[in-house]
């Protein structure tokens, strides 16, 4: 499942990805490697975990090296001493230091590979314009994609293909590793314009096509907890969902339930959400949450001053002190 | 063999929900469901896959299963009895419908549910037979003729601009002659056509997996590292479960208040912890590895030994919507050894 295409220098990225990691097994630095390999089709490219040196040419670097290495640190450290190698993204170093913050993670127990990236792909607008089942690779390199569709080759403008995250991303590069894998790529324009776009269309709803619109999108949840479940900032060691006694979430799928799990999951991250959009990216049903994070994202800057959480551990967050000069808020009768 | 132009499938469907409760597939926000229908509501006949797979029709994600309450003497309410509307699914994939045969076994079975049989009576299916799988189908690979679907009480088929209706159950003769003033006899023209299409499908699928060994197999890698490595990456969501349209478990819930209550049946997913969490605190599956392992045993080793036949149809939900991308393919194909068109 190698890039086929021929012509361009397109394993680069892949290869040297591939040598840090089997150095870094050689030499003893790390005994496990976090990365991501290919699977049975163009747009898989799940999380593997490495520990023989041999095994480092399954890793790759491609446009749908997406799902967030980091949460599995947190099981990695409770089964294992030693330490571990992880490569991350700009989004996914956000995630390190909100484990580091939240007392989650022992840094000198992880070795950070960081890798500056110019956004991943959106399998589904790419199905949209192309016959999944003809493709056969996809490679972006610099700002167009390459898709070997067929015999045949496209090129195309990569913007038009990138997953929304990606698009409104203002860190795509690294903000903690070790080794930082290649050069720096420069932010993306118009990332700042489009961040809040959504929660402003929502937020000119007026209050009860507002409730009506989220009661349609959380009527679709399944209640599978994967937007809990992949977020690094969903951190606790029992959350208070899979209490059975006291019971906090009825089981039943009911729509007061639903809504409470919503609401007190986006409370919960408040503050804390780095914006890797990964909650909203792997809901099946489709279920809009960044919306939600962003929507208390800009309550906290519009009553604290900006603030982006995952930057650096040390920071004061805006919910975790308090400020003579804070709003007070619900004070204020 | 009936058919009618698709042109006009406003006036089958207002036809058909005059007969009865009717379900179709239709896209809001971007996903796919099977929906209530109502006048006006445009319904989605090229998707592959629903989103929540229609076994929610007979095995809800929630329902009432009883109510209490304690006066001079205890006053319980049966709601299993009650339950099964008349009602009518159109345009069930064939993959689906394949998954209510499985689903009987477990439900149909002496004794059976019977909230579930009555549902499962008061249905009358209506099967969209498919032409084009994706690359994440995989069907043929458990021999379910996709573009066929003997379960299905009607078997409608897309010939572009009509489409033909067969019916194969007496439930399906039923509606078919109810509906018989909107249908025109289909022609032997119609009917090659329809067989055109059919076969079609057969040459169109990218993905395929072999079965040939993999319960024998699989019954003897309980203990095996295989698990070790495959689970690593398992978030514990329920995605590839309650997706699944032949996963089946449940969890019984007592929502108790003062001298009354509820007892409610709903879904549940081996991915979860509390799954099997005992109630004095013991776990039978300690760790994610265990419940990873207990999905795939019960799909291709335990159900087949009960049942006969293996608990996947091969939809391609988990594969396309695992958020790690972990699905049955994988194990099947590692587990099985059969690499077939991968």
């Amino acid at each position: 499942m190698q890039q086929k295409v021929e012509g361009y220098p397109l394993k680069e990225y892949t290869t040297k990805i591939r040598q840090i990691a089997k150095e870094a097994l050689e030499n003893r630095e790390v005994t496990a490697i976090i990365g991501w390999r290919k699977k049975d089709f163009w747009w898989q490219s799940p999380v593997v975990f490495l520990e023989d040196p041999a095994d480092v040419q399954q890793l790759v670097w491609d446009p749908f090296t997406i799902y967030s290495p980091v949460k599995f640190l947190l099981d990695w450290q409770e089964s294992c001493a030693a330490k571990v190698g992880i490569f991350v993204k700009g989004c996914d170093s956000r995630g390190i230091n909100r484990l580091l913050q939240d007392k989650r993670l022992e840094r000198e127990r992880v070795a950070v590979y960081g890798v500056p990236c110019g956004g991943k792909a959106d399998a589904e607008k790419i199905r949209a314009s192309f016959p999944s089942k003809e493709i056969k690779s996809v490679t972006l390199i610099g700002e167009e994609l390459v898709l070997a569709v067929g015999e045949r080759e496209e090129r195309v403008k990569a913007e038009a293909y990138l997953l929304d995250k990606c698009l409104s991303c203002r860190h795509p590069n690294p903000v903690v590793y070790d080794k930082l894998v290649w050069e720096e790529v420069s932010p993306r324009q118009y990332a700042d314009e489009s961040r809040f776009a959504r929660v402003q269309a929502v937020e000119s709803l007026v209050t009860e096509e507002r409730f009506a619109y989220w009661q349609r999108q959380f009527d679709r949840c399944i209640r599978c907890f994967a937007c809990r479940n992949t977020c690094p900032a969903c951190n606790c060691r029992v959350c208070i969902f899979d209490q059975a006694e006291p019971r906090w979430l009825g089981k039943a799928n009911d729509p007061a339930d639903t809504l409470n799990y919503h609401i007190i999951r986006a409370f919960h991250v408040a503050g804390r959400c780095f914006e890797c959009g990964e909650c909203e990216r792997i809901c099946p049903a489709g279920v809009p949450l960044q919306e939600l994070n962003r929507k208390l994202i800009k309550g906290i800057n519009d009553a604290y001053g900006d603030y982006e959480a995952g930057l650096d551990p040390t920071d004061v967050p805006p919910l975790g002190t308090y400020r003579g000069e804070d709003p007070a808020g619900f004070d204020e009768s | 063999m009936k058919r009618i132009a698709k042109a006009n499938l406003a006036e089958l469907l207002s036809a058909m929900a005059a007969e009865a409760k009717l379900y179709v597939p239709a896209e809001s926000d971007g996903i796919v469901n099977f929906v209530s229908w109502q006048e006006g509501l445009a319904v989605e006949l090229a998707a592959l896959n629903v989103l929540v797979p229609p076994k929610k029709f007979f095995y809800p994600q929630t329902e009432t299963v009883l109510q209490y309450e304690m006066g001079e003497d205890l006053q319980i309410e049966d709601f299993a009895c009650k339950a099964g509307e008349k009602a009518i699914l159109f345009a069930v994939r064939p993959c689906d419908v394949s998954s209510f045969a499985m689903m009987d076994k477990v439900y149909l079975e002496e004794p059976p549910d019977e909230a579930y049989r009555r549902r499962r009576e008061n249905t009358t299916v209506i099967a969209l037979g498919c032409t084009e799988p994706d690359e994440a189908c995989f069907c043929q690979s458990f021999d379910i003729d996709a573009a066929k679907a003997p379960g299905a009480d009607v078997l409608a088929v897309d010939t572009g601009e009509e489409l033909a209706l067969v019916a194969q159950t007496e439930k399906g003769e039923e509606l078919i002659s109810a509906l018989n003033g909107l249908l025109s006899e289909a022609t032997s023209g119609d009917e090659n056509k329809v067989k055109d299409e059919q076969e079609k499908i057969a040459d169109r699928y990218v993905t395929s997996v072999s079965l040939r060994g993999i319960k024998e197999r699989l019954a003897g890698m309980f203990a095996a590292d295989y698990w070790e490595r495959l689970y690593k990456r398992c978030i514990g969501c329920g995605t590839c479960t309650f997706l699944c349209p032949t996963c089946h478990c449940f969890d019984l819930q007592e929502y108790a208040a003062g001298n009354c209550g509820e007892r409610i049946r709903c879904w549940d997913a081996c991915m979860f912890a509390d799954f099997t969490q005992m109630a004095g605190g013991h776990n039978p599956r300690p760790s994610q590895k265990e419940r990873v392992r207990q999905r795939f045993m019960h799909k291709l080793n335990y159900f087949p030994q009960q049942h006969g036949d293996y608990a996947c149809v091969g939809c391609g939900r988990c594969v396309r919507k695992c958020p790690v991308n972990l699905d049955i393919l994988e194990v099947i194909r590692e587990a099985g050894g059969g690499t077939d068109g991968l």
